[in-house]
């Protein structure tokens, strides 16, 4: 669902799709980036207030990430059999705020919904727009598992540089300028 | 009820604001980042080095939710496994400032900048752990704020007015 930042409502929500957790993946995950006893060790785990395995919330948090891109590939491709151009979005400059609402356990299927909360054109980055996204998921009980509002940039469908701005792109273009702007 | 498996670790009472966790370092390897990719952030510039090469980030980098990976481990290595920790809350204001890139060298430290007993869980105290992520140039690669639970040894002690 790449949107240009024209065509962009703030009413939309899109269901971004749903993802079965597993203990095998829950621990694969954990061991390489939150080795916690409540998240690799099962029976460590009994002991911990959770009275089990857990997945780690960044886990979850990645698998949400990765169901949204999926999403957003196959949005694209319906659009281009429509005959439509898809939206361009950019870089994601970070999370405003992530909040773990309930734990995720083995066996249980997460939903993940997508909503736009809020849109300005940016100051920075002409012709293109910053976006407040809000992912939030939910497991089988509908209970809210995690919150997150996220910030990232869309492009402007309509945008018409100024000829001063066409002069800055063309340099930033330029690849001895590209290196600058890498530095 | 004591648990057996964080008993002898730091608790609640143990942990000062302003203390600094000094972490390891780890380096991207190709393969660290199309491996990630492939299974969380499937982007064309992440996965593949030619593709990357011509993006906006004129190479290959790791995905910002990686690198948020690797800085949590390296706060469970030094600090979390350590602690008698009791999981996340959550986290505020992460900013991916620049790329890590292929065999660019995460490193940082990690700050406790808060900490308080909840109210409704005695048992429970509240951590705020700043990050302060950087690359084998002293750059700042990624900052976020942490918020965390940890056991409290004596939750029969009186809470303090400013608890949450």
């Amino acid at each position: 669902m790449t949107l240009w930042f024209e065509d962009i409502d703030l009413v939309t929500v899109w269901p971004l799709g749903e993802y079965t957790f597993t203990e095998e993946e829950i621990i694969r995950f954990a061991k390489r980036y939150d080795p916690q006893y409540f998240h690799i060790d099962p029976e460590a785990a009994k002991h911990s207030h959770f009275g089990g395995i857990i997945a780690s919330g960044w886990h979850t948090v990645s698998i949400g990430h990765k169901v949204m891109v999926d999403f957003m590939y196959a949005h694209d491709a319906e659009q281009r059999e429509r005959g439509e151009e898809p939206g361009v979005s950019g870089p994601s400059p970070g999370v405003n705020k992530m909040e773990f609402k309930a734990p995720v356990r083995a066996g249980d299927t997460i939903r993940f919904d997508l909503s736009v909360k809020d849109k300005r054109k940016s100051n920075s980055l002409p012709g293109w727009g910053v976006l407040t996204s809000i992912i939030e998921a939910y497991n089988q009980q509908d209970e809210l598992v995690y919150r997150s509002e996220i910030a990232s940039f869309s492009k402007l469908r309509d945008y018409k540089p100024t000829l001063k701005e066409r002069a800055l792109l063309a340099m930033a273009a330029m690849p001895v300028f590209k290196k600058l702007l890498r530095k | 009820m004591t648990n057996p498996i964080t008993k002898d670790r730091r608790h609640f009472e143990d942990l000062k604001v302003g203390e600094v966790v000094q972490l390891g370092k780890r380096t991207l390897s190709k393969d660290d980042i199309i491996s990630f990719a492939k299974e969380f952030d499937p982007l064309p510039f992440h996965l593949d080095e030619e593709v990357a090469r011509k993006s906006l980030l004129g190479g290959l980098a790791s995905s910002g939710w990686q690198t948020a990976g690797f800085s949590l481990r390296m706060l469970v290595d030094e600090f979390l496994s350590k602690v008698a920790g009791m999981g996340g809350l959550g986290f505020d204001n992460l900013k991916w400032k620049r790329p890590l890139m292929k065999n660019d060298t995460l490193t940082g430290a990690v700050t406790i900048s808060a900490l308080r007993r909840s109210k409704s869980h005695p048992e429970m105290g509240i951590v705020v752990l700043d990050f302060d992520m950087r690359n084998q140039k002293d750059q700042q690669v990624m900052t976020l704020s942490l918020t965390n639970l940890v056991e409290v040894r004596d939750p029969s002690a009186p809470i303090e007015e400013n608890a949450a």
